[in-house]
């Protein structure tokens, strides 16, 4: 089967993923202990008010009576799947959901972005070199450091790490340290990262197109900004690559494929980046890509204790709301990022690994 | 030395290639040092197949990593040891100059073809790297070759084979782009460590054929490692039988099947399956091969050898000749048969001293 027949295939089966994942969410919110008119409304509600908003969130008809659970669901589901993710409820009323959403966007997308790249570019070189140093002090030296930060919980180190920023402790000198900056909270510096350049200025359909093109000054700011959090975020992502870094390539560099290409001729350096690389890469994909899945998670909580206005924190809220739109209009999207990035991970490893094939097994 | 390179050609054929001379590689744990070979010497000419025959764990293996300067820490080869390599000193060498022994002087085909080619990297991409390091071979003329080699050792549709990957292809087939993918590199020599002994019989007889008339073709000479004294019998000239870390018989193939000396000898030839095992069960040796611990200070096959007798636990047995025709000589107490027990023990006694003497 070709990589386009085998995308195909994936993205038509991820329908039900969805379908599956959206239901118990709404099954979830809409069985639960939920007041949303009361929460809007305050005590001081009226009877018509309250019957009015009813009517009008779709709970109950005109006439009084309850709608049915499952004609709710269908409108929801509709919905979602017509890209309608209408007002938002109780976090910002009557804001459209999806302005909510792009609002807080940048926010996320720049501390997930650096807590990947961070865990990325510090975890995997010091996991294959502690496993090229394998039962050397260095080793000791880089897989302890591997372990602690594996073992730090998130909100234990979001904690500690502001507290020791922002509250007088021993990194103090942090928000100091080159420009002045905040730890936490969410600098405006974000929405000035890049400056547009229309380059196709007069030019029919090209004109629409723009080229980004970064700021450095807000950057800098806002990478010193995002660091701690980022870092937390990242924390047992880094220590996981360490871990399984050096496991990978001491197996890789054991293997009697080594031997045979030491027995070649081959130079050291070439046999570490060409014959055993590419070998330790593949047990470390499914733990770089299992990243994102601890991003949606860890980013509710670290963006809580960091304050840092970004979708993390805006899920948060929206369910303790409840905001019921946009609850569903982020679910959807996080289904929809992990569906893909499976389908990423399944199609990378067609191409690091020559094994794994795309093949029905029949 | 150069008396060497100005020889005649005629002379060289009998001119040994790789000289080992009391070759010891050990182990360090932290509770004991294991001699994997202890003192072992042979030699082998151009053009010629020599043998190495022992059971598991006899040191085998650990001979032929230590040719190809591939003994890892806490291995170590001991001061003292000496492989030359057509008249270098291999054990000298620093990392980058071993490099350019290995491949393009000394080629080694592994035991296990499923583990021994990268599973990443396509069959063709392996042997063109062979190519590219040894011989500076590249592009067009590297693909060339290469389906040149793949054709060689006999695997059909070679061209297209190239650009498959090892999973692709079968045992006996892997094993051939394994040799194919040694020949790469020109070697003058080849070790081969049981590289028949995760085939079955059908390829195993395939494979051995090819390794013979490669052979002739190339002029190569081969050391081969096996368990299996068939396999022997089939390919060496000469035989080197190994038990725990020492060669305790040397003989040319035909003198040591008629004639086999030294009790492991005959107790393996024994176990070897055939007609007489078919009515009386199979001989065995009892027991098993020891650790080799402790110094060569007495015969490591005497707790399980027929024949021991009180001397054979604390004299160490030397080689002496033990045929008149043949270049034949045995690490037995037992022998020179000709003289009394007391003579026979007294001669090898000397003989030690004289070796613990001229190393100093």
């Amino acid at each position: 089967m070709n990589r386009g027949l085998y995308l195909i295939k994936r993205l038509l089966l991820a329908v039900p993923v969805m379908l599956f994942g959206l239901t118990l969410s709404f099954l979830i919110l809409y069985l639960g202990p939920i007041d949303p008119v009361g929460t809007i409304l305050g005590r001081q509600a009226t009877p018509e008010d309250i019957r009015q908003l009813r009517i009008q969130l779709n709970i109950i008809y005109p006439n009084g009576e309850p709608v049915p659970l499952w004609d709710q669901y269908l409108r929801v589901m509709w919905d979602l799947f017509t890209l309608e993710f209408g007002q938002s409820w109780t976090v910002q009323r009557q804001t459209p959901v999806i302005d909510l959403i792009v609002g807080r966007m940048p926010a996320t997308i720049w501390l997930g972005f650096w807590s990947v790249l961070i865990a990325l570019f510090v975890g995997i070189p010091l996991g294959l070199y502690a496993g090229l140093r394998a039962n050397t002090y260095r080793d000791y030296f880089a897989s302890g450091f591997g372990i602690i930060w594996r073992a730090m919980p998130n909100f234990w180190l979001a904690v500690i790490l502001a507290g020791l920023i922002t509250a007088g402790g021993a990194l103090d000198w942090y928000k100091d340290f080159i420009v002045t900056t905040t730890v936490t909270g969410t600098p405006d510096v974000l929405n000035n990262l890049f400056t547009l350049y229309h380059v196709f200025e007069g030019i029919p359909l090209l004109e629409a197109l723009a080229i980004p093109v970064p700021n450095l000054i807000p950057m800098a700011i806002a990478f010193k900004w995002i660091l701690p959090a980022a870092l937390v975020l990242g924390s047992s992502s880094m220590g996981n690559e360490v871990r399984i870094g050096r496991t990978a390539v001491l197996e890789s560099i054991n293997s009697k494929y080594v031997d045979t290409a030491k027995s070649k001729g081959v130079s050291g350096r070439k046999i570490i980046y060409k014959h055993v690389g590419r070998n330790a890469i593949i047990p470390l994909l499914p733990v770089i890509m299992g990243e994102f899945y601890l991003l949606i998670g860890g980013s509710v909580l670290v963006e809580q204790v960091f304050g840092i206005n970004g979708l993390g924190n805006l899920f948060f809220r929206s369910i303790l709301g409840p905001d019921i739109p946009l609850v569903m209009a982020l679910v959807f999207i996080f289904v929809i990022i992990q569906v893909t990035v499976n389908i990423v991970q399944d199609l990378l490893y067609t191409y690091i690994d020559p094994r794994i094939s795309l093949e029905d097994t029949q | 030395m150069s008396s060497e390179t100005h020889a005649d050609p005629t002379a060289g054929d009998t001119e040994p290639i790789l000289t080992v001379e009391n070759l010891q590689t050990a182990f360090y744990t932290d509770r004991e040092t294991i001699r994997a070979v202890d003192s072992i010497s042979f030699d082998v000419k151009r053009g010629e197949t020599v043998g190495i025959v022992g059971e598991s764990g006899s040191g085998k293996s650990v001979t032929a990593r230590s040719i190809m300067g591939l003994i890892d820490s806490p291995g170590r080869i001991m001061p003292g040891s000496s492989i030359k390599f057509q008249g270098q000193e291999l054990t000298e060498l620093s990392d980058a100059e071993y490099r350019s022994v290995r491949g393009s002087g000394i080629g080694m085909v592994f035991q296990d073809p499923q583990q021994s080619l990268n599973p990443v990297y396509t069959v063709g991409n392996q042997i063109r790297e062979s190519l590219k390091i040894n011989r500076g071979i590249t592009g067009e003329e590297a693909v060339e070759e290469a389906t040149d080699l793949l054709e060689a050792v006999g695997i059909p549709d070679a061209k297209r084979r190239l650009d498959e990957y090892p999973h692709q292809f079968s045992g006996g087939m892997r094993q051939r782009a394994v040799i194919a993918m040694m020949l790469a590199c020109d070697p003058d020599f080849l070790i081969c460590d049981e590289p028949t002994t995760a085939l079955d019989v059908t390829i195993q007889a395939q494979i051995l054929d090819l390794l013979k008339d490669l052979q002739e073709e190339r002029n190569l000479s081969i050391l081969f490692i096996t368990h299996d004294m068939g396999v022997i019998a089939d390919i060496a000239d000469r035989v080197n039988v190994m038990y725990a870390g020492q060669i305790v018989e040397q003989a040319p193939v035909e003198e040591l099947f008629a004639n086999p000396k030294h009790p492991y000898t005959r107790a393996l030839i024994d176990s070897i399956p055939g007609e007489h095992s078919r009515k009386e069960g199979l001989e065995t040796i009892e027991g098993e091969v020891p650790t080799p611990n402790e110094p060569a200070d007495h015969c490591r096959f005497a707790p399980r050898c027929p024949k021991a007798f009180d001397a054979c636990e604390n004299v160490p047995p030397q080689h002496v000749s033990v045929s008149d025709e043949h270049d034949h000589t045995a690490a037995c107490l037992l022998y020179p048969e000709d003289l009394t027990e007391s003579h026979r023990v007294e001669k090898h006694l000397s003989l030690a001293n004289d070796d613990t003497e001229g190393d100093t």
